[in-house]
């Protein structure tokens, strides 16, 4: 039996390559080009991404263009500039004392969305830097946890409230006093994360290879965190944009002649029933942008998650 | 024969305890043992018996309560300054038990490879970074090309000879290899095996072997301890070991080995072992040397009894 495999004419012995099984056939793996290559396989994604991308272009283009200054009123005395409807001489139509509503609606725009940007990166950047060292010292962790659970038991509005009475009222002022606190959340959110992670094995080895902590942060921990920070970014700006319009409109956070979507939406209110117009526009950019951001985020979030990548 | 060689690794009444809450549990107690110089030791128990809290103990990754661990001469647990930290890291190194977990899947192999490297600077430019980094994939059996890969690209071998390089490139004196193969196929065990007997060959590394069967480490130990819930019960050269397995756990070890005769493997009986019951209080059991260099965790009585099975 033995003897005759060994002759049979249709066997032969080829030499083993030992290196050959080592090699991997697939293509090269990027992070960063696999997370949008699944970013642009989203339709939905793509339209949100144009959309928001619109706004915020429109919303600093255009009020540079209009030079439009809330203030600066020729119409004022002129009634029939007054509530005129949207058409193609006034696309988004004229308020109460004859101002453009389409110049209105991008200078507006475009503060809410400078507001709720700047805050979002605050909270973002220290909640995340402060949480990721917190989830690593236990001396840390018994200070923040007490502040923590004191600043969580009082409502967000509370607190933003106070704080813009005590600074007084303006953008930089209401940024500070929504970022103020909010970084706790994100910090604490990370901190919990940064324990799951820390004592895996991986973090462990490079320990034992004498890693610092700070680079074992970066290099170990945070980009397994990419996809949550992006999420909770794309929480966090709209929600922003909802505390500036709900501040707004309680009368509370930006001054009085700073124009942003939340104080038009309290201006316009009272012409709810007779130029609806008024109301409705601002509200529908702002829900807009909310909309858009947070599907844009989600997506994003999604996409940087390397677990969607194999499939 | 590797009596007269150099203690390189000490360690005495070791201690490590876990608090949770409240709540103590004693992992290890009264470990002791030594390592010399270019010896394999192998440190043998079931699961959840201690291995690896031992193995981490020295790597100063878990605290100890109580003991001492000495690296040539030198304490090494505890609180360290820090040159005598960088000279342990530098000294001793650890492969780790689970190959899917030990890699960061967001870093390629070439930065997992050299972070030792750039952490104590081991090179004088990046060319000859990536050199040794190149030279120790190879020398794993693994090519120049899979240096821009990322670990998930790589199966349980492969991943588990990253984890060889990553420790060998550091050129350690002493490596701890928490059960480095058995997470792997039956077919790739060898490999590693061989592997890491190859690096004991050209470097005269020291290995400590952690492993939860004793069928693996007969062939590529010098000595074996025998760890059963935290507590070293019997120690001796592999040989010997072999030849006059005295404590019943170590027995109940040995049965559960497979023998390659299917008459025997029908016949044999596999013996439980469930604990040291009888009088500890009135006799207490401690660590002692039934014969040179064979040393058992045993009460006066069962001394009389193991003396007399030895001499038989
Ligand atoms: N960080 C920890 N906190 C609390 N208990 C722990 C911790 N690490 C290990 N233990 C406990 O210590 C005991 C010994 O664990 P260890 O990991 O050393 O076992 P092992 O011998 O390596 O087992 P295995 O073969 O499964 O790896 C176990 O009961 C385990 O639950
Ligand atoms: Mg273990």
């Amino acid at each position: 039996m033995e003897e005759k495999k060994k002759m049979d004419p249709r066997f032969q012995f080829v030499t083993l390559h030992q290196e050959e099984s080592e090699h991997i056939a697939a293509p090269q793996y990027s992070y960063w080009k696999s997370v949008f290559r699944r970013f642009f396989s989203s339709k939905p994604a793509i339209l949100m991404l144009i959309i928001s991308g619109l706004i915020v272009v429109l919303s600093i283009l255009q009020p540079m263009i209009s030079g439009y200054d809330p203030l600066n009123v020729p119409t004022i005395n002129d009634f029939s500039t007054h509530f005129l409807r949207p058409s193609a001489a006034h696309w988004f139509g004229t308020d109460n004392i004859g101002r453009e509503l389409f110049d209105a609606v991008w200078l507006g725009t475009r503060n809410s969305l400078l507001i709720s940007f700047a805050a979002a990166m605050i909270t973002t950047v220290l909640g995340v830097i402060v949480g990721a060292f917190w989830g690593y010292s236990r001396k840390m962790d018994t200070v923040m946890l007490e502040v923590y659970n004191i600043v969580a038991n009082i409502p967000f509005v509370l607190i933003v409230m106070v704080l813009v009475y005590v600074l007084g009222s303006g953008i930089p002022q209401l940024i500070f006093a929504l970022s103020c606190t909010s970084w706790l959340g994100t910090a604490y959110f990370i901190r919990v994360q940064v324990m799951i992670i820390r004592d895996r094995e991986y973090n462990l080895a490079s320990r034992c290879l004498g890693t610092p902590t700070s680079k074992i942060i970066l290099h170990n921990v945070l980009p397994y965190l990419i996809s949550v920070i992006v999420t909770m970014i794309s929480r966090d700006v709209p929600s922003f944009i909802s505390y500036e319009v709900f501040l707004s409109y309680l009368g509370v956070g930006v001054g009085q002649t700073d124009q942003t979507l939340g104080k038009m939406i309290q201006e316009y209110s009272q012409y709810m029933q007779s130029a609806g117009y008024l109301f409705w526009i601002p509200v529908a950019i702002s829900a807009l942008i909310s909309v858009s951001l947070y599907i844009v985020g989600q997506t994003m979030a999604d996409a940087s998650d390397p677990k969607t990548h194999m499939q | 024969m590797a009596e007269n060689k150099e203690k390189i690794l000490e360690v005495k009444n070791l201690e490590v305890t876990f608090k949770n809450g409240k709540k103590e549990f004693v992992a290890v107690q009264d470990a002791n043992f030594d390592l010399y110089e270019g010896e394999t030791f192998s440190l043998v128990g079931e699961s959840g018996s201690g291995k690896t809290t031992i193995g981490r103990a020295i790597l100063r990754i878990n605290p100890t309560s109580k003991g001492e661990i000495l690296y040539k001469g030198k304490k090494i647990n505890g609180k360290l300054d820090k040159e005598t930290d960088r000279w342990v890291i530098r000294n001793i190194q650890m492969v780790f038990q689970d190959p899917a977990a030990s890699l960061n899947e967001r870093a390629t192999i070439d930065y997992i490879v050299s972070e030792g490297l750039s952490n104590f600077h081991m090179y004088h430019s990046d060319a000859e970074r990536h050199q040794k980094v190149v030279d120790a994939l190879k020398s794993v059996g693994l090519l120049e090309e899979h240096a821009s890969r990322y670990p998930h690209e790589f199966s349980g071998g492969q991943r588990q000879r990253i984890g060889i390089a990553r420790a060998m490139v550091m050129e350690p004196k002493l490596l701890i290899a928490d059960e480095p193969i058995s997470a792997l196929d039956v077919s790739i065990r060898a490999q590693v095996l061989n592997l890491l007997k190859k690096f004991q060959r050209e470097t005269g590394l020291t290995i400590l072997f952690i492993a939860h069967d004793l069928s693996v480490v007969r062939y590529i130990s010098d000595r074996i301890a025998v760890i059963h819930k935290g507590r070293i019960v019997e120690m001796a050269s592999t040989q010997e070991l072999f030849k006059n397995p005295l404590h019943p756990y170590t027995q109940s070890l040995l049965s559960a080995v497979p023998m390659p005769d299917p008459q025997i493997e029908k016949n044999k009986k596999l013996l439980i072992y469930s604990g040291m019951e009888e009088d500890s209080k009135t006799d207490p059991r401690s660590w002692q040397e039934v014969l040179p260099g064979h040393y058992i965790y045993a009460n006066e009585s069962e001394m009389v009894e193991y003396r007399n099975k030895v001499t038989l």
